[in-house]
Parts: C-alpha cells; structure tokens; sequence
C-alpha cells in the first residue's frame, strides 16, 4: 500500500486503533453492521469489493473501499468522528498488475450538541448536496455503479463549519448550513476526483417523509482549483410505497470560468431509479440517468438493470448492467458485481 | 351448569388483568437517568430513531434493543417504533455511517436488565412480569 502524499498516514491510523484497542477498552458484543463498542467509542466500517466487466477496456478486480470509521460520545460538545479509508486498490487487472490504491481522510470533525435539536459541526465532512453523498458506502446505496450527478456536480467534502436542526419529533424539516474557507483538509488526490473545490458554502433543507423517505433541496456555491465558479440547485426525493422504493436526485449548477474552456455554461443531471423488494433478501432495480458533463457537448445517458441479495442486512451482493444509450458515456457499458459489507 | 358458567366466568374477570399485565413492556432506565416522568410513545420513537442523544442533564443516552428475531422486540417495534424490520435496519446502517450508534443489542431480557442496570444513560425494556429492581421505570407499552 503506497499512501499518496496527501493522504492519512498509515501509521496514524494503527496508532489510533492501537490506542482504542488497548486493555483500557471494554468491547461489548459484536453485532454485524454495529461496529465494536470500545467505551465512549465505536469502532465500524465497511468494505466493497468490485468486478468490473465493461464491454470495452480493461476488466478488473477492485477493493473499491475498505473504510474504517470511529465515533465517539464522551460529552455534549465532544462527539468526534473519523473515517479513512482505502479506495481503488485494484486486485486483479486484465493486462496489467495489480495497484496499490490510495489512503485518503473521507471525514474528521467534531459535533457539538447546542440543543437537542442544533448541532455544530467543526472540521472535515460529506456535503449534503442530494441522498446518495450522504450515505455513499457501498452496503447503504441502491447500485454498484454510482449515477454521476451523484458526485461529479458538485463539491463532496467540506471542511470548515456547519450548523445542523434536526427536529427530533421530525415535524419540521431537517435544515444544514456549511461552510469552507479556502480548500479542503488532506485533499483528495487528483487521480480519484474529478474536480477539487476551495471556498464551499451552502444549504441543504429536507423534509421527512417517513423513516427513509424524504424530499430535499440542495444549494452549494463553490469554486474548483482553476478558478471555475459555480452555483448549484438540487433536488431529491426518496419514496417508499409497500415493497417499491422510488428516488430522483436532479442538479444544475451554473458555471462560468475565467480562464478554463468548457464545453457548456451549465452542467446538469439527474437520475430516477426504483427498487422492488421481492422478499428480505432479493430486490431487482434500475436507474436511467442523463448528464450535461461541463466538458462535453453531448448528454449521456445511461441505463442500469440489476439485481440484489442481502446475505444479511449489513451485506449485500449486487449484479448489474450499465448500457450507454446516448451521447459520451461517463460510466462505461459493461457488467458489474459487488459485494460489500457493511462492519 | 349455569353456576359453572358463572363461576367460569369471574375467573376469567379475575385472571384477565393479571395476564394483561404479564403481556406489558416496561420501558426502563438506569437509575441515573435524570428523568422522572413517564415518557410518550413518540419520545421513546426519537430515542431509539437516534433523533434524541441526550438526557436532560446532558448525558448520552443510551438505547438497548433485544436480538432481530426477539418477539419482545417484534412487541416494541410495532408498538412504539411502527415501522418494519427491514426498514428499520436500513435506516440503522445509515445512522451508523452518519455517526449515531445504533441501539446496543442484549440477547435475553436478564441481559437487558443487567446492561440498564449497570450502564449509565441505558434505556430499554423488559416484560412486567419479570418486575425488575434497581432501574427506573419510564413507561408502560400495553
């Protein structure tokens, strides 16, 4: 494993589980999915192991992530939260060897509880632009293959501050503010990101619908490292009716550069997917999406067919097909399976 | 035989109430738990939905569950939390990853108790019939 030059060091991160993992540390009963308490600290994360099968192109085995995350209660001001992980460590590859993969910091902040209801956030976190970058670890999301506007229209960390309402009766609508001064703490290398963003800001507000249903609406003003400024509107939504589970995540973010030539003035997307549970175990599910890349003239649209089986519901294994139907593909068509589990 | 009908009956009157009982949940807590009054069906839903963290007093809370196949958790769920297991498990995983500690799993009500009992910030619930002692007791789920 050959950590980047930006990234956690190995050795930060045994110390920690060394520090955690001492004779001081009292572990409860371990449940899959539940991480291992070790006193005010809970020690979880989860893996994702990837076949990529892409009609043209290398064929590939990828330990796509393996993520370690930590949370701590130990008073109403001090609830840290860590998570590094392993991404693109590739195990077996069709004409070439395999590759170590880099060690890079996902989060690193801290929650201060104001009230019940108002909490700040100081330090490295996911943005909370649509559902799926919220809760993007493999054993969470719908599909293997991730939709672009899920990640490429936006900036996905902020590091900085953010105050966070959440109703606990869940009457009113969950509201989150952020904010990022400069750039981002232990940037992602350029090699697994496709743009890197400094001076974040935004608002996210979500309506609760149910337990997992919800329907939100993003706002994010950033500028990317070669100075293209961008505003950005999304929306979410997530439905549940009986064993059918529908979700839409759509942006558009206006873009204007200085210096930097794109293809278009605004890039844009959106995805719809349904799920349909056939039991406990097995669920089949798609997803079509379109997306205006910023670098391309033309819309791609793809399609996704697969289907899925929970070994438990902390584990599930996923088989499915992406078909290009338009314009430059940003997924390339192919077969794709994953198993991932979340620890 | 109209007498033993009777008689039947004001047995069962009398047993009635008592299996009632029996079949009740009591939520309960540590004894530290810095609340006294009975707590809502729908306060008890934002604990263990991760929603509420902390005791007035400033304490983490803690919220125990039984093992995914208990009826007496089968019991709760429908009672307090009204939501399916499946559901209920995705949205913990996705607390999990957000940083909330799902509940903590005991695997016997004498387990359950033990932890309540021993755990400051512990919330959960037992069966009345097993009349616990040193915890408090925050709500009765019929």
């Amino acid at each position: 494993m050959a950590p980047s030059g930006r990234a956690l060091p190995g050795w930060a991160l045994a110390a920690l589980l060394w520090l955690l993992g001492g004779p001081a540390a009292r572990a409860d009963d371990y449940q899959l999915g539940h991480g291992l308490d070790l006193g005010p600290f809970n020690l979880a994360g989860y893996s994702n192991l990837v076949g990529n099968l892409p009609d043209q192109g290398a064929r590939s085995l990828v330990l796509d992530d393996l993520s370690l995350f930590v949370s701590g209660h130990v008073a109403g001001w001090l609830n840290p939260f860590m998570e590094a992980e392993l991404t693109g460590a590739t195990l077996a590859r069709s004409g070439a060897g395999p590759s170590d993969g880099d060690l890079v910091l996902e989060r690193l902040y801290d929650d201060a509880y104001l009230t019940d209801d108002l909490t700040l956030r100081l330090g490295k976190m996911l943005a909370p632009v649509g559902e799926w970058n919220q809760i993007h670890a493999a054993p969470l999301v719908l599909t293997t293959v991730r939709p672009a506007v899920t990640y490429r229209n936006f900036s996905e960390y902020v590091t900085g501050a953010s105050l966070l309402f959440s109703d606990p009766q869940s009457a009113l609508p969950d509201l989150q503010l952020y904010w990022q001064p400069g750039g981002e703490l232990s940037e992602r290398p350029a090699t697994i990101t496709v743009h890197q963003y400094a001076d974040v800001a935004g608002a996210q507000v979500s309506l609760p619908l149910g337990l997992l249903d919800r329907v939100g609406v993003s706002f994010q003003s950033s500028r990317d490292v070669r100075g293209v400024r961008q505003s950005l509107f999304g929306l979410d939504a997530h439905y549940t009716v009986g064993p059918l589970t529908l979700a839409a995540e759509g942006t558009f973010s206006d873009v204007s550069s200085s210096g930097t030539r794109l293809a278009r003035d605004a890039e844009w997307g959106a995805y719809v997917s349904a799920a349909y549970a056939l039991d406990e175990e097995w669920s089949l599910y798609g997803w079509y999406e379109g997306f205006a890349d910023r670098t391309r003239s033309s819309v791609a649209a793809d399609l996704l067919l697969g289907a899925g089986y929970h070994l438990h519901p902390a584990s599930v294994i996923k088989l499915e097909y992406l078909q290009n139907v338009g314009g430059q593909p940003v997924n390339p068509t192919g077969l794709f399976a994953s198993w991932s589990v979340l620890f | 035989m109209t007498g033993w009908r009777i008689a039947a009956a004001v047995l069962l009157a009398l047993l009635l109430p008592a299996a009632a009982r029996a079949e009740e949940l009591l939520i309960i807590a540590n004894p530290s738990v810095a609340v006294d009054g009975p707590l809502s069906d729908e306060q008890i839903a934002a604990i263990y939905l991760l929603k509420t963290t902390l005791w007035p007093d400033g304490r983490h809370i803690v919220p125990v569950n039984r093992e995914a196949s208990s009826e007496i958790r089968a019991r709760f769920t429908g009672a307090v939390l009204k939501e399916d297991r499946a559901s209920l498990a995705a949205y913990w995983n996705e607390m999990h990853f957000k940083g909330q500690r799902p509940p903590v799993v005991q695997e016997s009500e004498q387990a359950m108790l033990a932890f309540v009992q021993n755990v400051p910030g512990a919330i959960g619930y037992v069966s009345a019939s097993l009349a616990p002692g040193n915890v408090k007791v925050l709500a009765h789920v019929p």
